[in-house]
C-alpha cells in the first residue's frame, strides 16, 4: 500500500504573473493523509488547484487510482470559497438579498441541489441523513441557497464531498465558519473516510485536525517543505509592528454615551419558521461584547439588523442610537456609525473593484466606490494599506488575490472611518495565528476610545483581550448574557 | 380622453420633447426631506413597486401599499411580497385618502382602470407619482387639477434599483413634472426627493418631461432593444441551423452570446464593443452594418413616426380591447421559433469566442443602437434622451435573454414593448431576407478569423475608428457613462 499515489515533479506555478510554485516536489504514498499550513498567500490553494487539475501549471502531476477500489478514482477539491448560481444560471446576488422576501423563489433549495449533485456522481440517498445530521445541517434541507450563511454554505460543500467519498479528498481551509461542534464532528467524519480509503490533504491552520494525519507540509519560497507535526503551531518570525495610523488614534471625536442597542422582544421569522424568538438585548456605549452561537444560532440575523440590513427591523420593537427603527432615519445614517465585516459582506463584495477602491469605499459605507473621496480621505487610505502591509497590490482587483489578502483589504475598510460602533463578525477568516493576532491587538487599540465593541468568533484563542460581556444565541433565542467574563 | 400629446400645438409639442437637463449632483443636497415625514402610498407590489418601496423605506420614508381587493383576499405573491416585508398593506379606501402621495406602479395597461379607481379617493393637494409617462401622453389621461402629477422612472429593471441602492449607488433615473398639473409648483423638488430615496441621484438624473420619455421609451423599447434583438437572434439562430452548425451550440451562442456582446457596451460604447473584434472583423462588421442601416432606415422611421403620430399606441390600444388577440398570436409565435425550442448546449464557449463567431450580432447592435439613436435626435428627442434609451438599456435586455431566451425578455419586459417588440419583428424579418442569404458561418457559427492572415488596410481601418468614435451616441455616452462609472457588471454563466 504504499505505492506514491500522487508524484509531483518540478511543478512551477505563476499567479498573476508572480512565481507562486518554483519545481516543487510532492510525493504522497497510499498511507499518508496531509496537513498544508502556513502563511496565507504562500501558494497552498494554487497547488490546490494544480493537483485537481484547475489551474495551468507546468511540470509533472501523477495521479495514480487504485481501479480495483470501490471509491470513485477521482480528486476532490473542496474550494475556500463556495458559489452558487440561481435558477436562471446567474450569480447576480447582493449582500442583503437574503433578507428581503420576494414571493418567487430564484435559487434552488439545499435539498434539490444534493439531489441532483447525487444523481450526477450516482451516491446512495440513504447514506446522506448520517451526514447532514453529524454536521447539523439536517434542518437546513428546505432553505434555499440564497439563504444560506456563509457557514451553511461551507457545510453543503463539505456535505457533498464527504458523501463523494473520493480516492483523494482536498480540503481548503474547511474549518472556517463551523462551530465548534461541527468541527468535532467534521473530524470524526474524515477519520471515517480515510478509514474506509479515501485520502486527504488539508489545507488548513487549526490545531485540531483529524486523528489520521500524519504528515505535515509548509509552502517556503514556491517549494514543499515537510515539518514535524508540532512544529506548525510555532509562530514565524515575520511579525511586523508598524504604528497604528495617527488618523485612527489621535483627535477622536468624544463617543456618545448611553444606550446604543434596546431590543425589546425582537422576533424574526420566515413563513412560519423563526429565526430569532423574543430576543431581549441592551448594549450601552463602550462595551465590548462577543456574540457565541452555533451556526444557525442566528447570528448573522441579529447583526443584520444593527445594520439596517433586514427588513423585518421595521416590523420590531427595536431601538438603535435612541430612536425606534422605522422613525424616519434612513440606513445610511445607521451606517456611517458602524465598522461592518463578515463572511457574508466578503462574499458579496464587489470582487471587480481594486484593493483600494475597496478600502476607500469604507467611508461611505458602499460596495465599490462612486465619487472623488478628495485629499484628505486619500492620504488616509494611503497609510492604512501601507500599515495592512497591501502597498503593492494597491491597484489589483479584489478577486485576483488570494483571501487572505482580500480579507485584510476589507479589515482595513471596516476601520478606515473608526467608526462609533465596530462589528467584527469571525473578521480573521482565512488569516494566519499571526495576522489573526496582531489583527485582534489593533481592535484592542481602537477600542480603548469608548468604541462599542460586538464580536463574532468561534475560539476564545481567536478573540481581543478587552472582551468583557458575553451574549450567547441557541436556536434563535438568548441563552444566556454575562456581563462581566474575562475581567478577572 | 385623446392623445395629450396630439392636443398640443407644435411650438409646445417641441417645447416638451425638447426637455432635457443632465442635473448636476449639487441639486439633491436637500436629500429626501421635502418627503420626509409624509405618507406614500404606493399601488401595486410588482418588480418596480416592491424595490423602490424597500428602497423609500431604508431612506427614511414613510411607506405603505394598497393592493386591489381580489390581490388582498387572495393572498397574492404582491400581497405576500409587501406584507412579508413587513410593510402596511390595504385597500384603496383604506390608504389613499390618508396619503400625500400615491405612486403607481401597476402594469401600464391598467393605469386607466386604476387612476379612475383611486383619483376620487386621494385628497386635496396630493401628489401622483408614475414611473413611465403612457397613461398621461398617449392615453390623455385626465388628473384632478388640485394634483401634482411627477414622474420618477428608474431605466433599468426592479431587482436592479434594489442591488445598486443597497451596495451604496444607484441606477440612472428620468424624472419630470407634467405641466398641467403643477398647481402649487412642488413638483419638481418632490420629484428629487423621491428620487434621492431610491438611490437614483448618486448613478445620474435626467430631468425630462412626460412627452421626452414616452417618445423615446416606446421607440427603444421596440426598436433595438427588443425587436431588433429578437430578429437578430432568431436570424442569427436559423442561419446556423441552415448552415449545418450543430443546433445545441447554435442556440448557447446566440442565448448568451448577445448578452456578452452587449456587456461591452456597456463599459465602453460601440467603440468598446466593435474593439472587442479583431481588425479584419471589426471593418467586416462595419461594412455589414452600414449595410444593415441601410436596409432597415425606413422602418426605424416608420416605427418612430408612429410613436409621434399617436398611431402605435391607437393601434396598440385597439388590439387591449379586442383582448389582445395579436399580442397572443404573436407570443405564441415566437414560442414556437427553433431557437426557442432548441436548449442550449453544453459546450463551454469562452468569453472572446462569443465576438469571433457572432460577428453578424456585433453588427446587429451597432446598427441598431445607431439607428434608433438617430432617428430619435432626428425626430426632437434630445441625444441624452435618445441614449438612455438605446445604448444603456441594450446590456440591461440582453440579459434577460441569457436567462431564458425571448420568453424571458418578453415576460419581463412592459406590455408596451412586448407589442412593440413583435410589430417590429414582423416587419423586419422580410425586411432582411435577402440580406441573410448572403451571410455565411463566417460570421455567425465560425471563427470569422479563421483561415484569414489578419492584414488589414491602415487607410480603411483609421477611417472605421474615426466613423465608430466620433458618432454622436458615443460623445455623449462618454459623458453620461461618467457619471455611472461604477455601473456593476453583470457576471455570465
Ligand atoms: N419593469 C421595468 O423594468 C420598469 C422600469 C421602469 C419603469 N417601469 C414602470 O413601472 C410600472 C410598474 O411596472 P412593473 O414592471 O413593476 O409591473 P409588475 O411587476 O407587473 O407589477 C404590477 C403590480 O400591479 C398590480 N396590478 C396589476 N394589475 C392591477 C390592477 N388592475 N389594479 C391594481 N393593481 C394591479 C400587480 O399586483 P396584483 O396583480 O397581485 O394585483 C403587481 O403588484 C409601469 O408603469 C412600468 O412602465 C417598469
Amino acid at each position: 500500500m504504499s505505492q506514491p499515489v500522487v508524484k509531483i515533479t518540478n511543478l512551477n506555478l505563476k499567479y498573476q504573473h508572480k512565481p507562486v510554485l518554483q519545481d516543487l516536489n510532492w510525493t504522497i504514498k497510499g498511507d499518508e493523509h496531509w496537513l498544508l499550513c502556513g502563511e496565507s498567500g504562500s501558494g497552498k490553494t494554487s497547488l490546490a488547484k494544480a493537483i485537481s487539475g484547475l489551474t495551468h501549471s507546468y511540470g509533472n502531476i501523477e495521479i495514480t487510482f487504485n481501479q480495483e477500489r470501490e471509491l470513485p478514482p477521482l480528486v476532490y477539491y473542496v474550494a475556500n470559497w463556495f458559489q452558487f448560481k440561481d435558477l436562471e444560471g446567474q450569480s447576480n446576488f447582493y449582500y442583503q438579498q437574503r433578507y428581503n422576501k420576494q414571493s418567487a423563489e430564484t435559487t434552488a433549495t439545499v435539498k434539490t441541489e444534493l439531489e441532483s449533485f447525487g444523481k450526477k456522481h450516482a451516491l446512495p440517498i440513504d447514506a446522506l441523513d448520517t451526514i447532514l445530521a453529524a454536521l447539523g445541517f439536517s434542518e437546513q434541507k428546505d432553505a434555499t441557497l440564497i439563504q444560506l450563511s456563509s457557514g451553511e454554505h461551507k457545510k453543503l460543500q463539505l456535505v457533498k464531498s464527504l458523501w463523494l467519498k473520493p480516492q483523494l479528498l482536498i480540503l481548503d481551509l474547511p474549518y472556517n465558519g463551523l462551530d465548534s461542534t461541527s468541527r468535532r464532528n467534521l473530524n470524526t467524519l474524515l477519520e471515517e473516510i480515510a478509514k474506509a480509503g479515501t485520502q486527504l490533504i488539508l489545507i488548513s491552520n487549526e490545531t485540531e485536525v483529524p486523528d489520521c494525519i500524519n504528515r505535515f507540509a509548509m509552502i517556503k519560497e514556491g517549494q514543499l517543505v515537510e515539518i514535524a507535526g508540532h512544529e506548525r503551531n510555532l509562530k514565524g518570525t515575520k511579525s511586523v509592528n508598524r504604528p497604528v495610523p495617527a488618523f485612527l488614534t489621535d483627535a477622536v471625536s468624544l463617543r456618545p454615551s448611553g444606550e446604543i442597542i434596546k431590543m425589546i422582544d425582537v422576533t424574526i421569522s420566515y413563513g412560519e419558521k423563526k429565526v430569532l424568538k423574543n430576543i431581549n438585548w441592551e448594549v450601552n456605549a463602550g462595551e465590548k461584547w462577543v456574540l457565541h452561537g452555533h451556526n444557525g444560532s442566528g447570528k448573522s440575523t441579529l447583526l443584520s439588523l444593527i445594520c439596517g440590513d433586514h427588513p423585518q427591523a421595521y416590523a420590531n420593537n427595536f431601538h438603535l442610537f435612541g430612536n425606534k427603527r422605522g422613525s424616519g432615519e434612513s440606513i445610511w445614517e445607521i451606517k456611517e456609525r458602524i465598522g461592518l465585516i463578515s463572511p457574508e459582506l466578503h462574499w458579496y463584495f464587489d470582487p471587480s473593484a481594486t484593493v483600494w477602491q475597496s478600502v476607500v469605499s469604507g467611508f461611505y459605507d458602499s460596495s465599490g466606490l462612486f465619487c472623488d473621496p478628495g485629499y484628505s480621505k486619500k492620504s488616509q487610505t494611503d497609510e492604512l494599506i501601507s500599515y495592512f502591509g497591501l502597498d503593492e497590490y494597491k491597484n489589483t482587483l479584489m478577486n485576483e488575490l488570494p483571501l487572505g489578502k482580500q480579507r485584510l483589504a476589507l479589515l482595513a475598510r471596516t476601520i478606515i472611518k473608526n467608526p462609533e460602533i465596530l462589528i467584527l463578525d469571525e473578521p480573521c477568516q482565512g488569516l494566519d495565528q499571526q495576522q489573526t493576532e496582531h489583527f485582534n491587538r489593533l481592535v484592542d487599540d481602537l477600542c480603548k476610545n469608548g468604541t462599542t465593541l460586538i464580536y463574532v468568533g468561534h475560539f476564545d484563542a481567536q478573540i481581543p483581550s478587552c472582551i468583557e460581556k458575553r451574549i450567547l444565541l441557541e436556536n434563535g433565542e438568548v441563552k444566556s448574557i454575562e456581563t462581566d467574563i474575562y475581567t478577572n | 380622453m385623446s392623445n395629450y400629446f396630439n392636443t398640443l400645438p407644435l411650438r409646445e409639442q417641441l417645447n416638451q420633447l425638447g426637455v432635457c437637463d443632465f442635473m448636476d449632483s449639487g441639486e439633491f443636497l436637500d436629500g429626501v426631506n421635502v418627503l420626509k415625514g409624509k405618507k406614500l402610498v404606493i399601488v401595486g407590489c410588482g418588480a418596480q413597486g416592491l424595490n423602490q418601496g424597500l428602497n423609500l423605506r431604508d431612506s427614511g420614508l414613510d411607506v405603505s401599499y394598497t393592493l386591489r381587493k381580489e390581490a388582498i383576499e387572495g393572498k397574492r405573491d404582491s400581497w405576500k411580497n409587501a406584507t412579508e416585508n413587513n410593510f402596511t398593506v390595504g385597500t384603496y379606501e383604506e390608504l389613499i385618502p390618508s396619503a400625500d402621495v400615491v405612486v403607481n406602479l401597476t402594469p401600464d395597461k391598467q393605469h386607466t382602470a386604476v387612476v379612475n379607481a383611486i383619483m376620487p379617493l386621494m385628497k386635496q393637494g396630493a401628489t401622483l407619482l408614475y414611473s413611465h409617462g403612457f397613461n398621461i401622453v398617449e392615453e390623455g389621461m385626465q388628473i384632478r387639477k388640485d394634483i401634482t402629477v411627477i414622474m420618477v422612472a428608474p431605466k433599468c429593471p426592479g431587482s436592479e434599483v434594489r442591488a445598486e441602492y443597497v451596495r451604496g449607488f444607484g441606477v440612472p433615473t428620468l424624472i419630470a413634472v407634467h405641466p398641467e398639473n403643477n398647481p402649487e409648483g412642488k413638483g419638481l423638488a418632490q420629484a428629487k426627493a423621491y428620487c434621492v430615496g431610491t438611490g437614483g441621484h448618486r448613478a445620474g438624473v435626467l430631468r425630462s418631461s412626460f412627452v421626452a420619455e414616452v417618445k423615446s421609451d416606446l421607440m427603444g423599447e421596440q426598436t433595438i432593444l427588443c425587436g431588433l434583438l429578437q430578429t437578430g437572434s432568431i436570424l442569427s439562430f436559423d442561419k446556423m441551423i441552415e448552415k449545418g452548425i450543430d443546433a445545441g451550440y447554435a442556440s448557447k451562442l446566440v442565448q448568451y452570446g448577445v448578452e456578452v456582446i452587449t456587456e461591452a457596451l456597456k463599459h465602453g460604447g460601440v467603440t468598446g464593443m466593435m474593439d472587442r473584434l479583431s481588425n479584419p472583423a471589426k471593418i467586416k462588421a462595419f461594412e455589414v452594418s452600414e449595410e444593415l442601416k441601410d436596409i432597415m432606415r425606413p422602418l426605424f422611421q416608420k416605427h418612430q413616426d408612429d410613436i409621434m403620430s399617436g398611431e402605435f399606441s391607437r393601434v396598440m390600444m385597439e388590439d387591449w380591447a379586442n383582448g389582445d388577440k395579436n399580442l397572443l398570436a404573436w407570443r405564441a409565435a415566437t414560442g414556437e421559433t427553433a431557437f426557442e425550442k432548441t436548449p442550449a448546449g453544453d459546450v463551454k464557449i469562452a468569453e472572446q469566442e462569443y465576438f469571433d463567431n457572432y460577428t453578424l450580432m456585433v453588427a446587429f447592435v451597432r446598427a441598431g443602437v445607431e439607428l434608433a439613436f438617430e432617428t430619435m435626435v432626428q425626430a426632437g428627442i434630445k441625444p441624452e434622451s435618445a441614449y438612455y434609451e438605446s445604448l444603456h438599456e441594450t446590456p440591461l435586455i440582453a440579459n434577460t435573454i441569457a436567462r431564458k431566451k425571448l420568453f424571458e425578455m418578453n415576460r419581463v419586459i412592459s406590455d408596451t414593448a412586448e407589442y412593440g417588440c413583435y410589430l417590429f419583428d414582423q416587419a423586419c424579418k422580410p425586411l432582411l431576407k435577402d440580406f441573410m442569404t448572403k451571410v455565411d458561418t463566417d460570421l455567425v457559427g465560425k471563427n470569422f478569423n479563421e483561415g484569414k492572415d489578419g492584414g488589414v488596410d491602415n487607410q480603411s481601418l483609421i477611417a472605421i475608428n474615426e466613423a465608430l468614435r466620433t458618432h454622436q451616441v458615443e460623445t455623449i455616452g462618454a459623458k453620461l457613462r461618467k457619471a455611472m462609472t461604477a455601473m456593476k457588471s453583470i457576471k455570465t454563466a
